[in-house]
């Protein structure tokens, strides 16, 4: 029995002492499909890489709700909707977050299939290294988190502070806040309940001898135990306490004579002006083919602009599959950043001015494994969403959403 | 006939083996006796302030959870009239089995105070050293004095009947107005970015809490079923009549719990 629990803690300590630190935030945990047809998130930059404490940290980018939002979930359009920071804790204090201008203090609502461009400043508080999301909050469905990267901050976390001025003038540090207050209250009622406790127990023993008495007077008699000492003490504490909740109000009072409830409420905001209608696309056929972790998709664009255009990037689930051909050589920021660098092949790809074309994009690359995209063929509705980035001759880009069925192939 | 226990150190004239068992007695004058209550006392006290301190953090945390860890959730509205109704049950049973038993005036001030260190713990330990929030953002609220009032309304009117009527009332009404001290600083008004918020909002949207986003809050929201901006008085005296009967259901529970029966069956 011994030998057996020797080796079980020899287990332990072995898995703990070569089990590496998790710091992921459930990136993988939801089904595919739903990670491809809720948000997508692009031109994420989280900026500086390294920083001290004190100095900000800025998370920007763009986001957009898809059109094919499933349809059993809550979606932002109809419920409330949060814009958040995934950090473990408050490592960092927000300082700012905005989406189109509007500060995101309080919750929204984000239309579907409108594009927003969010930015959130973060004054770094705690050294570590973390891995830095931004996520909306869906009221009823949950967080669904954007892109990461990781940032380092160092220096010294007793060198924190967060000023505040109220709206009465005072200037307040929001660590400390209040404490003092705090403090002297609990310890006046702690006093007050030992008072309490300590008359009853003002001698010893008390419990086995007031049983034994409780027992031998019977329950009708038991009261005889109560003294007129005991009574008046009572009289004393109940109206005491009393009095002292009514002192402790109204001195309240005169420290804080202007006090507001807690805020709550919606904020609205306008999504950004649309891009018109350059580019259109209808969904021919989508087929993933799962030895070769391949998504193909075949689309019809139409070209209502002034300049020939090519698909450039296919965006889904986080992960940016990149035309090398149109986008040239970019580089992951680091090593979980969500990149196929040369992840997307595309046929026929230029359609120009007025044209519609059909062309055929391949997006392959490990991260559908890695990334546990995959089991997208498992899902019980097999719907997929996209968005697809085209880029005409000037360098401007246009970006559009393409989802619907997809067909799993198994050989 | 059944066998007679005699302490060894009580000489006996001419036992008989068949009759009498000698046992060596732990307690062998009034003074030892004296001294053993006394440890009893003394043993007995810090483990029931540890359970009770145990037991009721584990049922605040199921049943009152976030209103009462974050300061900006603790509103005029819903904090003063749940966290009353979810409190009064441990003051209530263990009200009674000390009164019952001991006729010790002191369940709820013993469960408040248990309550109130297990929360500091659980706060400094958990919210505050483990993940990283300000104390004074997380720190408990209080309700020791409340405590005191059910207990000396106990002993002044020697009737639960009574204790639930004044202390028990007494209890949800005053909740908000015994931790208003400690709740005002976190109360001023702050102009951020353009929108108005407390110290206590303010706190809320800086100290990052990625699983609370700000709408899961269940604050008070504007409405109209209340008097103009009367509504922390409406919101007490309706948590004094439900915390009544709450604490009425408690002494019940606490009272079939307290038979010795229990006990006997078990033994």
């Amino acid at each position: 029995m011994e030998k057996n629990i020797s080796r079980l803690l020899l287990c332990l300590v072995l898995f703990l002492s070569f089990s590496e630190m998790t710091y992921a935030h459930g990136e993988k945990a939801q089904q595919a499909g739903l990670r491809m047809r809720t948000m997508n998130w692009w031109d994420i930059e989280i900026y500086p890489k390294k920083l001290d404490v004190n100095q900000i940290l800025t998370v920007k980018g763009k986001f957009s709700p898809s059109p094919w939002w499933p349809k059993h979930m809550a979606n932002p359009e109809d419920m409330l909707a949060y814009l958040n920071i995934g950090v473990p804790g408050p490592v960092f204090v927000r300082i700012d977050s905005r989406v189109n201008g509007v500060p995101m203090i309080r919750s929204t609502h984000f239309k579907k299939g409108e594009t927003y461009e969010f930015e959130i400043k973060l004054k770094a508080r705690s050294p570590g290294r973390y891995h830095v999301h931004p996520v909306i909050s869906v009221e009823d469905t949950g967080p669904i988190i954007g892109p990461a990267q990781w940032v380092e901050v160092g220096g010294d976390q007793a060198d924190f502070e967060n000023i505040i001025t109220t709206l009465t003038g005072e200037v307040i540090d929001l660590e400390t806040h209040g404490m003092k207050q705090i403090i002297i209250w609990h310890s006046f009622w702690v006093v007050v309940g030992l008072l309490w406790m300590g008359y009853w127990f003002r001698k010893l023993p008390v419990l086995m001898p007031r049983y034994k008495e409780v027992a031998r007077l019977g329950a009708n008699h038991a009261n005889e135990l109560i003294t007129m000492k005991d009574m008046l003490v009572s009289i004393v504490f109940f109206g005491g306490i009393l009095m002292a909740i009514a002192g402790s109000y109204f001195w309240t009072q005169s420290q804080y004579p202007i006090t507001t409830p807690l805020q709550t409420g919606e904020v609205e905001v306008q999504p950004l002006p649309s891009q018109g209608n350059v580019v259109e696309l209808k969904l021919h056929d989508a087929r993933y083919r799962i030895p070769g972790r391949s998504f193909k998709v075949e689309i019809d664009v139409t070209n209502n602009g002034t300049s020939p255009i090519r698909l450039g990037e296919f965006l889904t689930a986080n992960i940016r599959f990149i035309n090398k051909e149109v986008l040239g050589d970019i580089k992951p920021v680091d090593a979980q950043d969500l990149i196929a660098q040369q992840g997307l092949q595309v046929d026929d790809n230029l359609v120009q001015p007025g044209e519609t074309r059909r062309i055929t994009l391949r997006a392959e690359d490990a991260l559908w494994e890695t990334m546990r995209l995959t089991s997208l063929v498992y899902d019980p509705d097999s719907r997929f969403a996209a968005m697809l980035f085209f880029y005409d001759e000037n360098g401007k880009r246009y970006h559009l959403e393409v989802g619907g069925q997809m067909m799993p192939t198994f050989s | 006939m059944s066998a007679r226990y005699i302490p060894a150190d009580v000489e006996q004239n001419e036992p008989d083996a068949n009759e009498v068992r000698h046992v060596a007695g732990a307690v062998k004058n009034s003074a030892e006796q004296l001294a053993a209550y006394r440890n009893i006392d003394l043993a007995t006290l810090p483990l029931l302030f540890l359970l009770f301190g145990g037991i009721s953090v584990f049922l605040f945390a199921l049943t009152v959870g976030d209103w009462d860890f974050w300061m900006d959730w603790r509103d005029r509205r819903w904090w003063p009239l749940v966290t009353p109704f979810s409190l009064i049950l441990l003051p209530a049973v263990l009200g009674v089995f000390m009164w019952k038993k001991f006729r010790l005036p002191m369940g709820a001030t013993f469960a408040t105070m248990s309550f109130l260190a297990a929360s500091w713990v659980s706060r400094y330990a958990n919210f505050h050293e483990f993940a990283g929030f300000p104390l004074n953002f997380v720190s408990p609220s209080t309700w020791v004095g409340l405590g005191v009032i059910i207990d000396a309304t106990l002993l002044i009117s020697r009737s639960f009947y009574i204790t639930g009527f004044i202390g028990a009332f007494l209890f949800g009404l005053l909740t908000y107005t015994i931790n208003w001290p400690i709740f005002a600083p976190f109360r001023m008004p702050i102009d951020y970015n353009g929108t108005m918020v407390t110290v206590a909002d303010l706190m809320g949207y800086m100290y990052i809490r990625t699983a609370i986003p700000e709408y899961v809050r269940i604050i008070e929201e504007s409405t109209l079923r209340t008097f103009g901006e009367a509504v922390t008085p409406l919101t007490a005296v309706f948590a004094g009549f439900v915390t009544i009967l709450n604490y009425y259901l408690w002494v019940w529970v606490g009272f079939k719990i307290s038979e010795s029966r229990w006990m006997n069956r078990i033994v």
